[in-house]
């Protein structure tokens, strides 16, 4: 009747606990609401919240946070979030994944790609002459500046508080 | 005594946010066309940045998400009015942000200590709400019917949610997230008729990093919507909006299938009701044209 040792990496956990939003994790109790709701789970069978999250409870870091992590396949919609009667908050979990993926020098290239702009220039979009030019046509009102230097200022990384410590080094 | 108090202008400061103003300015023309005529007064003012995405930014570092939504949201407290939103991803990254920080008030110092390098101070008394739900809750949908000049009799409007106006509920607290009313209601203060269809409530699909996952989510949406016979669709987030406009013509370039459904950003609809032309909503900057609902609007 011997079965396989079940290990659980209480060391990666402690890391996500120490994540915003990583701490609900431990309230999952894999009732797989979240999977009944999730738009993601029904038309791509890889993905599975509650999988996700049995995995957070085991600690199986390499799965979660490894290049090939089905966590960015998340389409961000809340549904879990709404649905779990545990407060886990799915969906932060996987922010919480996500953050300490990114740490870790294994998000995918096109996230920068998607939201490098906003520390370069405040906004998401570019400003181009191009959007100037569509909004004059339309007769908008000429944009604002952005206050680009304080945004800098709140951005900068000397100091590492709480939440950023997701990585011993 | 009611009517009276709706007779007077409603100050409040829209937050534009990033996808608005420079991706689909149609939007932002539409409702600064149609806000006034409602007794609304926009107060733009300075200092505000993306709020930010609360998709791809919050997944790199949630804790700068965060300090700079909180920087949004002081620089809003700053004047006395409610903070209104137009778009589903402002509104759900700033209510989020505001939700996380009036729930940990140790979160909420942390991020105080970064904004005081800039003399900023998150206090927490802002309000914030969707256009929509304002609307709704603070000038009454009796705003909306006496502003109206042209019928949208027998117009069938298809209706799309999106995610963050109402999910998580929690947070949102716009309406039902199962069985939502807020648009219906809106459409039909219009004067137009809103359309149940199955997929209603599905996600576009815009969110996920996956290049084939979004174009089976939207398919599933215009399967539901061309079933429902529904003369075009509404919808109020503009993310969701390039799912749809421009996403039809993906559509029929990978799948081969042409659905020719004009999406229509709700206060675009509004404007029509209330007697603005076609470049006024600026109908006529998107790819799949409205002909067929403009001429049934004014046939």
């Amino acid at each position: 009747m011997a079965k396989d040792k079940i290990v659980v990496n209480y060391r990666f956990r402690d890391k996500l606990n120490k994540v915003s939003g990583g701490k609900h994790h431990n309230y999952c109790y894999q009732c797989s609401a979240c999977v009944a709701i999730c738009p993601a789970a029904r038309f791509e069978k890889e993905f599975n919240p509650r999988k996700i999250l049995l995995k957070t409870l085991l600690g199986m870091e390499e799965e979660l946070l490894g290049k090939d992590s089905p966590i960015w396949l998340c389409t961000n919609c809340y549904s879990c979030y709404e649905r779990c009667p545990q407060d886990v908050r799915p969906i932060e979990v996987i922010v919480a994944l996500k953050n300490m993926a990114v740490e870790k020098g294994t998000a995918p290239a096109n996230l920068a790609k998607l939201s490098d702009n906003i520390a370069k220039t405040g906004m998401s979009v570019t400003v181009s002459s191009a959007v100037n030019r569509k909004r004059e046509q339309l007769g908008l009102p000429v944009l604002k500046t952005i206050p680009i230097d304080e945004l800098n200022a709140i951005l900068e990384d000397e100091e590492v508080t709480s939440s950023d410590e997701t990585v011993d080094k | 005594m009611q009517k009276e108090s709706r007779g007077t202008i409603m100050k409040v400061v829209p937050f534009w946010g990033c996808m608005m103003p420079l991706k689909y300015p149609q939007m932002e023309l539409a409702l600064r066309n149609t806000l006034p005529l409602l007794g609304i007064e926009l107060v733009d003012i300075d200092g505000f940045t993306c709020c930010p995405d609360p998709i791809y930014f919050k997944a790199r570092d949630k804790m700068k998400w965060l300090v700079t939504a909180a920087r949004n949201l002081a620089v809003a407290e700053e004047t006395d009015h409610m903070l209104i939103t137009m778009c589903s991803g402002c509104v759900s990254t700033l209510k989020e942000a505001q939700f996380l920080l009036n729930e940990d008030l140790a979160l909420k110092d942390e991020v105080n200590k970064r904004l005081k390098k800039v003399n900023r101070e998150y206090k927490g008394k802002v309000i914030i709400k969707h256009a929509v739900e304002m609307i709704r809750d603070d000038l009454g949908l009796e705003a909306v019917k006496k502003s109206i000049k042209k019928s949208l009799e027998g117009i069938t409007v298809a209706i799309h949610y999106g995610c963050h106006i109402l999910k998580p509920s929690q947070i949102m607290h716009v309406d039902d997230a199962d069985y939502p009313n807020i648009l219906e209601d809106f459409i039909t203060a219009m004067g137009a008729i809103p359309l149940d269809h199955h997929e209603k409530v599905l996600c576009c699909g815009k969110g996920c990093m996956d290049e084939e996952l979004p174009l089976e989510m939207t398919e599933a949406i215009f399967a539901s919507i061309e079933k429902s016979g529904a003369d075009c669709m509404g919808l109020i987030c503009p993310t969701c909006f390039s799912s749809f406009d421009l996403g039809q013509i993906m559509i029929s370039r990978k799948k081969g299938k042409n659905y020719n459904i004009p999406v229509i950003y709700l206060f675009q609809l509004l404007g029509l009701a209330q007697g603005l032309t076609v470049e006024q909503v600026g109908l006529h900057t998107h790819r799949i044209k409205a002909d067929k609902v403009l001429e049934k609007i004014n046939g």
